[in-house]
């Protein structure tokens, strides 16, 4: 009984640490790719504040595979 | 990584669930071997008793009572022993509660007696005045439904194992007896008859000479068997 | 860009809205009773056996949590789903079919949930009371809003998901999950052939069954009250403000932040274990470096009205969002200091706990469903809305309910907990339980004044809604940021 106790112990721990790395890694690369002009977070914003079906996507998707889904979900 | 799964939201939602459920997996299943074991003493339900149990529950008399007494003086000193997690080894759901607007119950059967009870339950403010707890009048009327009952008792005997029919304790006796729905019947209406005339209401008495019992006579079988 | 000449669909939102001013009312008008009956016993039998105090506290809880927050979850789901996925569902004859699917069974599944605890099937467990035919009911329901989210997503213009998206799907894994494995249970009737054919026995018993369900409770809390909620207030609030969120890069880190703290940080698990003492140390350490990215929500929201604080003072749905923001804020403070081991020892079964609740759900859930079916609303109809002095009023009223019954209940807890320790010179435990209920009188009294402030306020919700609908002026346009209200 004790010895599943100690595993659950360092088991809690180790992923804890685990999950903090992660989180913090998550920080650098969201300011990195940032910085290096990869992606621009900020901009998403502007799907909340620019929402008209006619208006232009941030991210535009390949209309081929949406047609495709498309398709398939209005039979 | 990140960037991809931002984008994927099919991967994104595995990602997100592996999250959670790992959380529950290390959180849970360690105490689960921990904790179902029975301590010495425990016996499950007799069907008295857990008709009367089932009455708690469809009553939810857990929205106001709790049934964990924690290892606190005060707590124990009000009362009793603190709640040991193997005494609700055969609890099925279990009724710890959340909120105490009435005092905790888990021990209410070493001092509180049936026609206490009988009378508390048709008015509590009669008893104990300034009680907000209501009255439940209507447990002196509806007869207690001994086959669901019975049909609870051999479900976890079968599913579940839980001992009845067997000799617990090992002093060759059967400890709690089941047997067919007729046995198991005839053994509560004796039981039954027992709290009836202790609470001394002639009508009690009489409805469970009739063969029926009434919700209250199996609560309070329930209540006394909180110890 | 080829522009489409359809628009967004808004039938199912509105259906869902309606449910939730309906089950809203019912709700709390409910829990308004519950909390008169506290402070006034003889209130238990107005009809009879059906309005006992016990009976109608589950009707109360499921009511307002399944019935009010989830179709405002749903109505919400429904309309900045199509939004930020840039896509109608009139575009997709199926996934209409599903929404509208999706309604009917919730609805009636609600309706007979609802009736079955009125008629004493229970199974006791909090949040979770249903019997077993109804939990195949909500899980049908759940798997149709499953089809209704990713077949959406599946249909995007927009090809990234806006952040509400994240929280919306989180929503739908996690209640999934705590869900089917809380409910876990045997009818009794398919195994034996007798008895009550609705009634079940739980697959867990004793200690583990509660630590499944307080594992379900806690975190149902996370995922009814706290995770969609943030959904809506990141959409709503920017879109009504006109201001982008503060910092969107924060918005994702907290995310993510809240993912780790609410399943897993809990840590209270380490103190009882046999790990040495400087690993449970670095536990707590860790923990707590957790916690923050979590926090960063509460301010992201408060920091997008930097510098539009003018707005604060304009517009109504600008406060109802402001000040539910505020309460996440508080209770989100509350919750880590009840679980502070010492504490707990002193607030746990008091009313101390409700009363920390209702900051949460009173303030928080309510005022941001509030505010953001009165942001749909003139989107739904074409119309303004009716009446921003009434909506000023109800927004007034109904804060000063939620502090009366915070404040209240603070008081009761704490005076409750400490009579139940306090012991005389001998060390003999100074009062009996029934002095400690009926000191309670004046706090539940004004609770329940404070409830009812807040019914009364929802009702002047509905009104100002249904005039929106019907008799409201009408406007050309959907309106794009601030809502258009008429004096
Ligand atoms: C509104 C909340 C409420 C509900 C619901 C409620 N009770 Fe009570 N109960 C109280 C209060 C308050 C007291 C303390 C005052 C008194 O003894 O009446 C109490 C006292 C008791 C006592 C006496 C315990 C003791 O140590 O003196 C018993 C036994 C009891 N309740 C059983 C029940 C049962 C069985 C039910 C369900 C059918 C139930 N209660 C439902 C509030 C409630
Ligand atoms: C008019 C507003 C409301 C009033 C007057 C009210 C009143 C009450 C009362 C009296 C209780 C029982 C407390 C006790 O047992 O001592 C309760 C419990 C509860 N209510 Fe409300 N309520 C209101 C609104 C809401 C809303 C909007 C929600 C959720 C969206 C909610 C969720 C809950 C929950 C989860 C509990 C159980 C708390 C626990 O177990 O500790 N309530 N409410």
């Amino acid at each position: 009984m004790e010895d599943i106790r100690f595993i659950q112990g360092v088991a809690y721990i180790i992923f804890t640490i685990f999950l903090t790395l992660i989180l913090y890694g998550y920080i650098i690369h969201l300011y990195r790719s940032e910085k290096k002009g990869e992606r621009d977070y900020e901009k998403y914003a502007k799907m909340a504040l620019d929402d008209e079906l006619d208006s232009p996507p941030v991210d535009k998707r390949d209309e081929k595979e949406r047609e495709k889904k498309l398709k398939r979900s209005s039979e | 990584m990140f960037g991809w799964l931002e984008r994927n939201p099919f991967f994104f939602a595995v990602g997100v669930f592996i999250v959670i459920a790992f959380a529950g997996l290390i959180e849970i299943v360690p105490d689960f071997a921990q904790a179902s074991r029975p301590v010495a003493g425990t016996k499950p339900y007799s069907l008295l008793r857990l008709a009367g149990r089932q009455v708690y529950i469809k009553d939810s008399c857990n929205a106001c009572h709790s049934q964990l007494i924690r290892p606190f003086k005060s707590e124990t000193d009000r009362y009793g022993n603190y709640s040991l997690s193997g005494e609700y080894a055969y609890d099925r759901p279990f009724l710890w509660g959340s909120k105490r607007t009435g005092p905790d119950l888990h021990r209410v059967g070493n001092y509180r007696t049936s026609d206490w009870h009988a009378n508390h339950m048709w008015d509590p403010t009669s008893v104990v005045p300034g009680s907000i707890m209501p009255a439940y009048k209507h447990m002196f009327t509806n007869v207690a439904d001994l086959e669901t009952a019975y049909a609870e008792a051999l479900t976890v005997k079968k599913v579940f194992n839980v001992p009845y029919d067997k000799d617990i304790d090992g002093d060759g006796k059967v400890d709690v007896p089941l047997g067919s729905f007729e046995q198991a019947k005839k053994q509560a209406l004796a039981e039954a008859l027992k709290i009836a005339k202790e609470t001394k209401r002639e009508d009690l008495v009489k409805m469970v000479e009739s063969g029926k019992i009434p919700e209250i006579v199996a609560l309070i079988a329930y209540l006394n068997g909180l110890k | 860009m080829q522009s489409p000449a359809i628009e967004y669909d808004y039938t199912v939102a509105k259906w869902f809205s309606y449910l939730a001013i309906l089950f809203g009312i019912l709700g709390m008008g409910v829990g308004v009773l519950i909390a008169f009956q506290l402070a006034f016993p003889d209130l238990n039998y107005i009809f009879g056996q059906y309005s006992l105090f016990s009976r109608l506290r589950p009707i109360h809880t499921n009511t307002v949590a399944f019935g009010f927050t989830l179709s405002g979850i749903f109505a919400t789901w429904y309309y900045v789903g199509q939004r930020v996925l840039k896509v109608s569902m009139k575009e997709s004859k199926f996934l209409m079919t599903v929404g509208k699917l999706h309604f009917w069974l919730y609805f009636i599944g609600a309706l007979l949930a609802v009736a079955s605890l009125l008629v004493r099937y229970t199974t006791s467990k909090e949040y979770a009371q249903f019997e077993w035919p109804f939990d195949i009911v909500v899980v049908i329901v759940w798997v149709l809003w499953g089809i209704s989210i990713f077949g959406l997503i599946g249909i995007r213009r927009e090809k990234s998901l806006y952040i509400s998206l994240w929280y919306y799907i989180a929503t739908f894994l996690g209640v999934a999950m705590l869900y089917l494995f809380n409910n876990m249970e045997v009818p009794t009737y398919l195994i034996t052939g007798m008895g009550d054919p609705l009634h079940s026995v739980s697959m867990y018993s004793g200690s583990n069954d509660a630590l499944v369900q307080w594992w379900y409770g806690h975190n149902a809390v996370a995922f009814v009250f706290t995770v969609p909620i943030i959904a809506m207030i990141y959409y709503y609030l920017p879109k009504e403000s006109g201001q982008p969120v503060y910092s969107y890069k924060l918005s994702l880190l907290s995310f993510w932040g809240l993912m780790f703290v609410y399943l897993w940080a809990g840590g209270h698990h380490l103190i009882y274990s046999t790990v040495p003492d400087w690993m449970q140390t670095m536990g707590s350490i860790f923990s707590i470096i957790l916690i923050l990215p979590s926090w960063g929500s509460a301010l992201n929201m408060l920091l997008t009205m930097k510098g539009e604080w003018g707005q604060l003072k304009e517009n109504p749905l600008i406060k109802f969002m402001v000040l539910a923001s505020t309460f996440y804020m508080l209770s989100t403070l509350e919750g880590p200091i009840q679980s502070i081991k010492s504490v707990n020892a002193l607030a746990h079964f008091t009313d101390w706990i409700p009363g920390h609740v209702h900051d949460g759900t009173l303030g928080w859930v309510g005022f941001m469903i509030i505010a953001a079916l009165m942001h749909m609303a003139p989107r739904f109809y074409k119309r303004e809305i009716y009446s921003k002095k009434l909506l000023e009023a109800q927004f007034w009223l109904q804060t000063t309910g939620i502090v009366l019954y915070f404040s209240s209940m603070w008081i009761a807890g704490i005076t409750q907990g400490m009579m139940w320790r306090a012991v005389d010179q001998y060390g003999n435990l100074a009062y009996s339980f029934i002095d400690t209920v009926t000191v309670l009188h004046p706090y539940y009294t004004l609770r329940a004044i404070g409830g009812l402030f807040y019914l009364v306020g929802l009702f002047m919700w509905a009104y100002n809604f249904f005039k929106t609908m019907t008799a409201s002026r009408a406007i050309e346009r959907e309106p794009q940021f601030a809502s258009p209200m008429a004096a």
